[in-house]
C-alpha cells in the first residue's frame, strides 16, 4: 500500500499543522511515507495496518455496542452535571456532540483548554493581529520565535511549511528569543538562512515588555535608555524587515498567567503595523483544539469553556477548567472524546466515565476503579473522512481515511446517545 | 403528498405584477402551484388581512466564515445578551448574540422574520471549506456566498504580467467552480494585497505598489471575466476608500471602470460620503443616487448603519487597521491570509449624538429613499457591519413611515437633523417597494429563478404578515413562514428547523488553467492542491445534506428596462 486508498492526498490529523505532502505505508502498523517527522511516525504506530477489532467495555467486561450505548446514556441522564473533556474530534464529531451537549446540559472543555484560554482570553480583552503559513513562506524576511520552546518541539514540520530555506531569493533571519536555535534549521544556513538567539532579560515576562517599551521609545523619538543592546538591536531589525512573523506556541508558554504574554506580543505586533507589517501566528490547537474551538463558537456563539444549561449558555474561561471541576467536584459525569491517539488519556477521577477513545485505550479503560464506559471509535484521517482546521485558523483540510474502518466515528457515537437522551425525553 | 391553501391574502408578488390583489397562493410538494377554487387542499389557512410575500432574500449579510467566527469570539458580551433564548423553544438548540450571533440562532432569527434565504458575501478562496461549514449549520434557510478575487497574489500577478485575458478568465471560473460560489467579490481592488506591501491607501487609478497594477484594472477585468462566464450575479463591488470623507469620487470612478458592463456596488453608505463642510465630512448621497439612476447597468444595496452597539467585520484589512483606533470596546482583530485576502474586525459602537454617525444614518436612508428604480437597490445593513439583520423590520418601518422616520431625526445630533435633506424627504415606501427590495430585487440580481417570487413552479418559500399600521411590529413576527412549502415559523416561532439548501454556479472553464494554479500553489502556497476544490459530495457533508441549488450559466443579465423593472 502507498500512500493512501482513495484518491484525494492524505493529510495528516496528529498535528494543527495537517501536512497533506506526504502519503501513509502500511508495515505491521502504519508509518509514514515522504517525511521523518517524529509526530507522524510515532501517532501513526498507534495503528495497525488492518482496522481495529476492539470492542467495548463496561466496567472492564466486553460488551455489545449497544449495551455500551445503553449504559452511557443512562448516566448522562442521571447526571446533574456532566462535562465533555478531551474533545479530541473533527468537525462532524463536534456537531454531534454539542446537540448531545443540549440533550444533557454539558460542559465542554477541551484536553489543551488551558494552553487554548491563554490565546481566547487575550483575544477578548485585546483582539490579535494574525497571519498565515503562506503568508509566512512568501513573505517573511523576519522570523522571531518566542519562548524556550523551539517550534519543531511540538510542531516538526513548521519550518518546512513556511518555505524556510527553499529559495535563495528571499533572504530570511530567525531568532529565537528565551531558546536555542531550532535544530532543525541546521542545514539550511547556506540558503538564504541565518539564525540567532537572544537569552531572555529577566524572564519572558520581562522580555516581552522591554520589546514593547523598546519599540514604542523608537516610534516616538525617545532614545531608550538602559535596554539590552541584544533586545534594542532586535527591534531595530523588525521596524526594518519587510514583513516580520512572531511565532509561539501556546502550550509550552511559562506561568500562571501566559494569556499576558499573549497580549505582550498583540500590543508588539500592533504597534510594529503602525510603521510596517507584521503578523504573528501560535502553533496550538492540536488534538482537534483548534477545530473544535471554531465549530463550537459558530454553533453556539460562544468558544470552548461554555456550558449548556437550562437557563441558557455559559462562558467560564477560567471555572470551566476539566481539572478544576473535578477536583473541586462540581461535574459527576465526564464524557472524555480522545480519538486521534492513545496518548490522550482520560484524567484520574472517581465520577462515572464515558470514553469515546483510540483503542489504545483499552487498558487504560480496563483497569480503572471507577464506573467506565469505553466504546472504541474511528480516527478521522485512519479510518473515516472528516474536516479540521489548521493551526493558522482559516485554513480546513478534509481528511481522506487510510482504510474503511470497522469502528464507528464519534460522530455516530454522539448521535447514537442523543437519540437515546431524546427517546426518554419523549 | 402535502398540498395546502394560502386563502384570501393580499399578494405582493412583484416579479410577475402582482400588486396587493387578493387571491389565493397554493402549494404542493414544496413547490406553487395552480389549484382551482374548488379544488381539494389538504389544508387551508385562512390569510384574509393578511400580506403575502416570498420569503425573504438577504444577499449580502455576513453570516459565516473566518472572520464571522473571530468576530464572535471576540464579543463574549455581545453573547451574554441573549443566551436564555433557547430554553424558551426545546426545538432550538442554544445559541446566543445579537450583532454575531451563532450559526443555528442565525438560521432561527432570519426564518421568524419570513427571510428564507441569505448570502455571505465574502468567502475568501482558502477558507471556503470553514464557510460553507457554518453555512450549513445555519438552519432552515438557504446560502450561499460569493467568492473573493482580486486581493490574490496569483490574479494579480498575472494581470501585472499581461496574460491573456483568456487565461485569467479561466481562473475566476476555476476558483468559483472550486469553492462552489454564487457570485465574485471584490473588496478594496488591491488594496489588501497592497497592505500587505505597507501600501497605506489605493485609490481607484493609483498603482499597486508592488505589482504597478491599478484598481480600475482589477474591476474592469472581474467584470469582463463574469460577463463571459455567463455568472448571473455582477460582479459585487466593495469599493476602494471605505468610510473615507471624500470617497464618492472613488466610487463614480469605479462605476467608470466598470465601461457598462453589470456591477453591484455593496454597502454602498459606506461609500458615499463628501468632504464638504466645517467638518469636512458630509452626504453625497444624492450624486451616488443620480449615478446610480443614470446607470441602468449599476444596482447598489445601502449598508444602512443602526444606532447601538456592533462589530464589523470586513475582508478589507487596509481599511479596517486605520480605523482601529475607534474601536468600542478597544481590542480589534487583523490578519493577513494565505496571499489571497485579510480580514479586520473592529467592534463598534454607532451613536446617535455623533455626527458622523449621524451623518451615516441620514446618508443610507436617503439613498433609500432617492434611487428611482427599485429593483436597483435591496435593504441591507451589512450585516452586521451597520447594523444587525434583526434590525430589518425597524429599517423598513424607517422607509414606510415618514412620521416615524422624522421622530427618529429629531434624536440626532442637532447639526445633522438640520441640515439633513432627509427631513424634507415625503417618500414612504409602498409594500410592493419593500417586496421588491427584499425578495425579487435580490433573487433576479442573484439569478435564483425560483426563489423571491410566487408564480407557479416557484420554490414555497413564503412569508405572510398579518397587517399592522406599525411596520416594525408587521415584519417583525410574521404569521405564517413556509420554507420549500413546510411551515417552520409560526407568529414569530420556530415550529421546525430542516436544513437549507446552498446556491452556487459552476461556470465552464478550460481546466488547462490548473496547470498553471498547480505550479503556483506549490511554489508559494501552503496546501496541495489536490485539495484546493470542494467536489459536490464534500459540499453535500459540509453543509449537512441541505439541497445542492446550483443556479443556471449562460443566462443574460437582467434588462432594468423590462416590464417588470418599469414598475416603480
Amino acid at each position: 500500500m502507498n500512500s493512501t486508498l482513495s484518491s484525494p492526498p492524505w493529510t495528516c490529523p496528529f498535528c494543527a499543522l495537517l501536512c497533506d505532502r506526504f502519503g501513509v505505508d502500511a508495515g505491521e502498523t502504519l508509518k509514514p511515507a515522504g517525511t521523518t517527522c517524529p509526530r507522524a511516525t510515532r501517532a501513526l504506530a498507534q495503528f495497525g495496518s488492518a482496522p481495529s477489532q476492539a470492542t467495548p467495555l463496561v466496567n472492564g467486561q466486553p460488551v455489545a455496542v449497544d449495551a455500551a450505548l445503553d449504559a452511557a446514556a443512562r448516566w448522562l441522564r442521571a447526571s446533574r452535571q456532566p462535562l465533555f473533556g478531551g474533545m479530541a474530534t473533527d468537525v462532524a464529531g463536534t456537531r454531534s456532540l454539542y446537540r448531545l451537549a443540549n440533550a444533557c446540559g454539558a460542559i465542554v472543555d477541551h484536553a489543551h483548554g488551558r494552553a487554548l484560554m491563554h490565546g481566547l482570553t487575550a483575544l477578548q480583552d485585546r483582539g490579535a493581529f494574525t497571519t498565515t503559513l503562506a503568508e509566512i513562506r512568501t513573505r517573511a524576511d523576519l522570523i522571531v520565535c518566542v519562548g524556550s520552546s523551539a517550534p519543531s518541539t511540538r510542531h516538526p514540520e513548521f519550518f518546512a511549511r513556511c518555505g524556510v530555506g527553499e529559495r535563495a531569493s528571499l533572504q530570511r533571519e530567525i531568532v529565537f528569543v528565551g531558546g536555542g536555535i531550532d535544530p532543525a534549521l541546521s542545514g539550511t544556513a547556506s540558503d538564504g538562512v541565518s539564525t540567532r538567539a537572544i537569552p531572555l532579560q529577566g524572564d519572558l515576562y520581562d522580555t516581552i515588555a522591554a520589546l514593547n517599551t523598546s519599540l514604542s521609545a523608537s516610534l516616538s523619538a525617545r532614545p531608550p535608555r538602559g535596554l539590552h543592546p541584544e533586545l534594542a538591536a532586535l527591534v531595530r531589525r523588525m521596524l526594518e524587515a519587510r514583513y516580520t512573523a512572531i511565532i509561539w506556541t501556546p502550550a509550552d508558554l511559562p506561568g500562571e498567567h501566559a494569556t499576558l504574554l499573549v497580549e505582550g506580543i498583540d500590543r508588539l505586533l500592533k504597534t510594529l503595523n503602525r510603521t510596517t507589517r507584521a503578523g504573528g501566528l501560535a502553533l496550538g490547537g492540536d488534538d482537534g483544539g483548534a477545530t473544535v474551538n471554531q465549530t463550537l463558537t459558530w454553533l453556539s456563539g460562544l468558544p470552548l469553556r461554555t456550558g449548556v444549561h437550562p437557563g441558557g449558555l455559559a462562558h467560564e474561561p477560567h471555572r470551566y477548567d476539566t481539572a478544576r471541576l473535578l477536583a473541586d467536584e462540581a461535574v459527576d459525569a465526564l464524557l472524555w472524546i480522545a480519538s486521534f491517539t492513545a496518548d490522550l488519556r482520560p484524567p484520574e477521577t472517581a465520577v462515572p466515565l464515558i470514553v469515546l477513545g483510540h483503542p489504545g485505550l483499552t487498558a487504560a479503560c480496563t483497569d480503572r476503579s471507577g464506573p467506565t464506559v469505553f466504546i472504541p471509535v474511528s480516527t478521522p484521517g485512519i479510518g473515516s473522512a472528516g474536516h479540521m482546521f489548521r493551526a493558522d485558523g482559516g485554513v480546513v483540510l478534509p481528511l481522506a481515511p487510510v482504510y474503511a474502518d470497522s469502528l464507528p466515528a464519534v460522530t455516530n457515537v454522539a448521535a447514537s446517545l442523543a437519540s437515546r437522551l431524546a427517546e426518554v425525553a419523549a | 403528498m402535502s398540498t395546502f391553501r394560502l386563502r384570501g391574502g393580499r399578494v405582493f408578488d412583484p416579479a410577475n405584477g402582482v400588486n396587493g390583489q387578493i387571491a389565493d397562493i397554493c402549494v404542493r410538494d414544496g413547490r406553487i402551484v395552480e389549484l382551482k377554487p374548488g379544488e381539494c387542499a389538504g389544508h387551508e389557512y385562512d390569510v384574509s388581512g393578511m400580506a403575502v410575500m416570498a420569503g425573504g432574500i438577504d444577499m449580502h449579510s455576513h453570516i459565516g466564515g473566518g472572520k464571522v467566527n473571530l468576530a464572535r469570539m471576540l464579543m463574549p458580551e455581545d453573547h451574554r445578551l441573549r443566551t436564555r433564548e433557547a430554553a424558551s423553544n426545546p426545538l432550538e438548540l442554544a445559541s446566543c448574540g445579537v450583532c454575531t450571533p451563532g450559526t443555528l440562532a442565525t438560521g432561527y432569527r432570519y426564518a421568524e422574520m419570513g427571510y428564507t434565504a441569505a448570502f455571505e458575501p465574502a468567502m475568501i478562496a482558502s477558507n471556503a471549506r470553514h464557510t460553507h461549514l457554518e453555512m450549513g449549520d445555519t438552519p432552515i434557510i438557504d446560502h450561499g456566498a460569493y467568492v473573493m478575487l482580486g486581493n490574490d497574489e496569483l490574479f494579480l500577478r498575472m494581470l501585472a504580467q499581461g496574460t491573456d485575458f483568456e487565461r485569467i478568465r479561466d481562473y475566476v471560473g476555476w476558483t468559483m467552480n472550486a469553492t462552489k460560489a454564487l457570485g465574485v467579490k471584490v473588496v478594496n481592488p488591491g488594496g489588501i494585497s497592497a497592505f500587505k506591501f505597507n501600501q497605506r491607501s489605493l485609490d481607484v487609478d493609483e498603482a499597486h505598489v508592488h505589482y504597478d497594477i491599478t484598481p480600475r484594472q482589477v474591476l474592469n477585468v472581474l467584470a469582463r471575466s463574469l460577463t463571459d462566464l455567463g455568472v448571473p450575479h455582477p460582479l459585487h463591488i466593495h469599493a476602494s476608500n471605505l468610510g473615507v470623507p471624500g470617497n464618492i469620487e472613488s466610487t463614480l470612478a469605479t462605476i467608470d471602470a466598470l465601461q457598462g458592463l453589470p456591477g453591484h456596488l455593496t454597502h454602498i453608505q459606506f461609500h458615499s460620503y463628501g468632504n464638504e463642510g466645517p467638518r469636512k465630512f458630509s452626504s453625497a448621497a444624492e450624486r451616488i443616487a443620480d449615478a446610480v439612476n443614470a446607470n441602468p447597468n449599476i444596482s447598489i444595496d445601502v449598508g444602512q448603519i443602526m444606532f447601538g452597539q456592533t462589530v464589523t467585520a470586513s475582508g478589507d484589512i487596509m481599511k479596517q487597521v486605520r480605523q482601529a483606533d475607534y474601536a468600542s470596546p478597544r481590542k480589534w482583530i487583523a490578519g493577513d491570509i494565505e496571499c489571497d485576502a485579510g480580514c479586520g474586525v473592529v467592534p463598534f459602537r454607532y451613536r446617535e449624538q455623533s455626527y458622523v454617525n449621524a451623518l451615516q444614518w441620514t446618508i443610507g436612508l436617503e439613498l433609500f429613499l432617492m434611487v428611482k428604480n427599485p429593483w436597483q437597490i435591496t435593504l441591507t445593513t451589512d450585516h452586521p457591519n451597520g447594523g444587525p439583520f434583526t434590525s430589518y423590520p425597524h429599517l423598513i418601518r424607517l422607509l414606510m413611515d415618514k412620521s416615524f422616520r422624522d421622530e427618529q431625526l429629531a434624536r440626532l445630533h442637532p447639526d445633522v437633523a438640520q441640515q439633513s435633506p432627509l427631513g424634507s424627504m415625503t417618500r414612504e415606501l409602498t409594500l410592493d417597494e419593500i417586496a421588491i427590495l427584499t425578495r425579487a430585487a435580490p433573487a433576479r440580481l442573484l439569478g435564483l429563478r425560483e426563489r423571491g417570487r410566487l408564480n407557479a413552479g416557484a420554490a414555497a418559500d413564503i412569508a405572510v404578515y398579518r397587517e399592522n399600521a406599525d411596520r416594525e411590529a408587521m415584519f417583525t413576527a410574521p404569521e405564517y413562514v413556509f420554507k420549500d412549502g413546510e411551515l417552520v415559523a409560526r407568529n414569530g416561532r420556530i415550529v421546525a428547523t430542516p436544513a437549507g439548501g446552498t446556491h452556487y454556479v459552476e461556470p465552464e472553464f478550460d481546466r488547462s488553467i490548473e496547470r498553471t494554479l498547480e505550479d503556483y500553489s506549490d511554489h508559494h502556497l501552503a496546501l496541495n492542491f489536490r485539495h484546493a476544490a470542494i467536489g459536490r459530495d464534500e459540499l453535500c457533508s459540509c453543509c449537512n445534506g441541505g439541497r445542492l441549488l446550483p443556479a443556471a450559466c449562460g443566462l443574460h443579465h437582467h434588462d432594468p428596462h423590462d416590464p417588470s423593472g418599469q414598475q416603480s
